[in-house]
């Protein structure tokens, strides 16, 4: 089959662009360790009470270092009574914190404004990942999948102090 | 007549070049005219919701018009009418015209053509009737995850639909099938042989959808049972999620690879590899479709690289028609007397709406393909995923490429319909290049307000988490929305003009190559050999994460819900 010269100069380019694409993802990842959310476990919707979701809360667990564990359902954020509701995750500048998610309904969505921290949250399944708030300032959590009819008064808000 | 008289065989029929045949006239017709019934029930939604999500337009009059105030029920009507019913009726009566004029030769079955249009449009009215008449509760958007759960009304309309395309594509294979009967040695014309690879891909890839929708969500709706496991419906529905878009990405490339080059004034620069092309995206759509699950907490990181990298791969096909298409429009600019480098870029015909709306639709399909890269890059999408972003990238290539080129299409196919000259080639122009405006200021903008933190899918326009930034780009979509109407008001002067107020008649002809006049290997029209690795690729990409997703101890006990946010009873 006949590939006219240029044309194999232009897949020749095409695949090392994309190699190279591919292989900053992966250096991403293993490298500077920027990875996706993956499985963390699993729990029962129906059930909450029996898991590590029973009392909603952020903690810190040592130093510098936070935890929160926290229940998506129409149409609101619980992380517990200290956070209040809509919930306000309040944090010193420099923090890193995990978040753990669960949903007790349907489908929802949590994401950070301006930071990098992005999961669906889904009804059995724990989400999970962390993040660094270097500057001061207030943050917006934002519910970003669709859940009915309050889904866009869904939120809450990080302040880094 | 005398009884002994032999009938014509079916391949004997001739199409003539300006006209068309009553049958092929009806059953591409009907196809077309519902395609555009739903494409009028969708658009009119597109712009009240970019008023809706606009905070300087939320509060005025184009904010408040009463029906657009129903915004997640607007969202969806513009989803399931656009991206469902709209793109299927059009590529199945665009294939049907195409298979059966390349092959000169009859649709097998045109009876069961028949069958499949009329459950396709019993679906159409079905999906209009419960959107229309159960509001709150069919609000469950195009993707319909569970455990949010709408009439059972909506999936019965979904199955008609994808049943109905079943037997178009089925009906398809087996014309196909008797041509290569009639014409030992032979291959096919390659806009045939890219709708076999289109209704393969379309037909393997909607396989988990019905399952989906026949197991889990069309019996959580009638009550049957009671639990759901929404991350294994996402799982399913991403396996067909992704072909979904090549599905209606091919037949674009069917005219621009098939078509284009003829209107445009040149020739195809290289058939077989347009054929490579289209066996990749055969291979390689379908094991790609996690990348929409980048965010999900039950598939694994390793399952989401493997996708990422096999997504570049599908990239490569894209990346071989923009280098076959540019070429084969540089051979066209040069026959119409285009020069030096950069020649090629002008002397196109823009003066023809079939080009210009094509090219138009091409400009619109590069911002999309390079924004769906960046996608792809499974860190990057963690800014990006459910933000309007998303929406921006959507817009440019199903809105922009997809869609610009079937009205391309449909502005020499409406005449041949309807035997009379399109009614303004003006207006027609007129329409492609406001489409192009509006199209980059929206998708632009989308995907500004996105990088801004604007989610997708958000009734938001006052919501507490409206950055400025953000405020501002969605103010520029709805500017944007507004061109895309005026675009919309020209095209329906076209359509309606053509059908009742077109005197001159019919010129030009349909653009349809009916010989294959190069050596092409044979391995390439060797189906079973192409289905075997689709099935081989899937079983490794898809079977560890659908195995993965299987979570009977908890998964299934999710209720389904309403969008009201109430259980379902």
């Amino acid at each position: 089959m006949h590939i006219d010269r240029y044309e194999r100069y232009w897949l020749i380019a095409v695949a090392a662009t994309l190699g190279a694409f591919f292989a900053a993802l992966v250096a991403t990842l293993v490298v500077f360790g920027v990875s996706l959310p993956s499985p963390a476990g699993r729990v029962d919707p129906q059930n909450l009470e029996a898991s590590e979701f029973a009392e909603p809360n952020v903690r810190n667990i040592g130093g510098n270092r936070y935890e929160a564990h926290i229940v998506a359902r129409m149409w609101q954020f619980d992380a517990g009574p200290e956070a209040g509701s809509p919930p306000k995750i309040r944090l010193p500048a420099g923090s890193e914190i995990t978040f753990y998610l669960t949903s007790r309904d349907i489908l929802h969505g949590f994401q950070i404004q301006y930071h990098t921290i992005n999961m669906e949250v889904i009804p059995g399944q724990v989400s999970r990942a962390t993040v660094k708030f270097d500057r001061p300032g207030v943050y917006q959590i934002v519910c970003n999948h669709y859940c009915g009819a309050g889904h866009a008064v869904m939120y809450g808000e990080v302040i880094v102090e | 007549m005398q009884a002994t008289q032999v009938r014509p065989a079916p391949t004997a029929v001739h199409f003539p070049a300006l006209d068309m045949l009553r049958s092929e006239r009806n059953l591409v017709g009907v196809h077309i005219a519902s395609a555009l019934i739903a494409l009028t029930v969708g658009i009119f939604m597109g712009p009240f919701q970019a008023f809706h999500r606009a905070p300087a337009f939320v509060n005025t009059f184009l904010g408040q018009i009463p029906v657009f105030s129903y915004y997640y029920q607007a969202v969806t009507v513009h989803g399931v009418m656009l991206a469902l019913f709209f793109t299927t009726l059009f590529i199945v009566g665009f294939s049907y015209f195409v298979t059966q004029r390349s092959l000169q030769r009859q649709i097998k079955g045109i009876q069961f053509a028949w069958l499949g249009y009329a459950l396709m449009v019993i679906g159409l009215s079905l999906m209009v009737f419960t959107l229309a008449n159960d509001v709150q509760r069919s609000a469950v958007l195009y993707t319909f995850y569970p455990p949010m759960i709408a009439p059972a009304i909506f999936y019965i309309g979904l199955v008609l639909l994808v049943v109905g395309s079943w037997i178009a594509a089925f009906l398809v294979f087996w014309t196909y099938n008797a041509w290569r009967k009639e014409h030992p040695g032979e291959r096919a014309p390659l806009a045939v042989f890219a709708i076999i690879v289109n209704y393969l891909m379309w037909f393997i890839s909607s396989l988990a959808v019905a399952i989906e929708v026949l197991f889990m969500l069309l019996p959580a709706s009638l009550g049957w049972i009671q639990t759901t496991d929404p991350q294994l419906a996402r799982v399913l529905f991403w396996f067909f999620g992704h072909p979904l878009v090549y599905f209606w990405l091919i037949p674009a490339y069917v005219s621009w690879y098939t078509m284009l080059p003829k209107q445009a004034g040149g020739r195809l620069f290289s058939d077989p590899l347009a054929r490579v092309a289209f066996i990749m995206l055969l291979l390689f759509s379908i094991p790609v479709g996690v990348h929409h699950l980048y965010a999900d907490p039950g598939v694994s990181q390793v399952a989401k690289f493997v996708h990422a990298f096999l997504t570049f791969i599908v990239a490569v096909p894209s990346f071989m028609t923009a280098f076959n298409i540019g070429a084969s429009l540089e051979i066209a600019s040069r026959n119409n007397g285009g020069r030096g480098f950069q020649g090629f870029i002008f002397r196109q015909r823009w003066g023809d709406p079939v080009v210009a709306a094509q090219l138009v639709g091409m400009l619109l399909f590069l911002a999309g393909g390079i924004t769906g890269l960046m996608n792809a890059s499974a860190q990057i999408n963690i800014t990006l995923h459910n933000t309007s972003w998303v929406v921006g990238h959507f817009h440019t290539t199903l809105a922009g490429g997809v869609t610009m080129t079937f009205f391309g299409i449909l502005y020499w196919l409406l005449p041949l319909l309807r035997g009379r000259a399109l009614f303004s080639r003006k207006v027609a122009l007129g329409q492609a290049f406001t489409w192009l405006v509006g199209m980059v200021i929206f998708g632009f903008s989308m995907g500004e307000a996105g990088l801004n933190g604007a989610p997708r899918r958000a009734d938001l326009a006052n919501s507490p988490y409206m950055t400025p930034e953000a405020a501002l780009w969605l103010n520029g979509a709805a500017i944007g929305g507004m061109i895309l109407f005026v675009s919309v008001a020209l095209l329906f002067v076209n359509l309606i003009g053509t059908l009742f107020f077109s005197a001159r008649p019919v010129e030009g002809d349909a653009p349809i190559q009916t010989k294959v006049d190069i050596a092409l290997p044979a391995i390439l029209e060797r189906w079973r050999v192409w289905i075997a690795i689709v099935v081989v690729l899937c079983a490794i990409a898809w079977g560890p994460v659908i195995a993965e997703a299987l979570d009977f101890t908890n998964g299934f006990n999710a209720i389904p819900y309403t969008p009201s946010g109430a259980p379902l009873r």
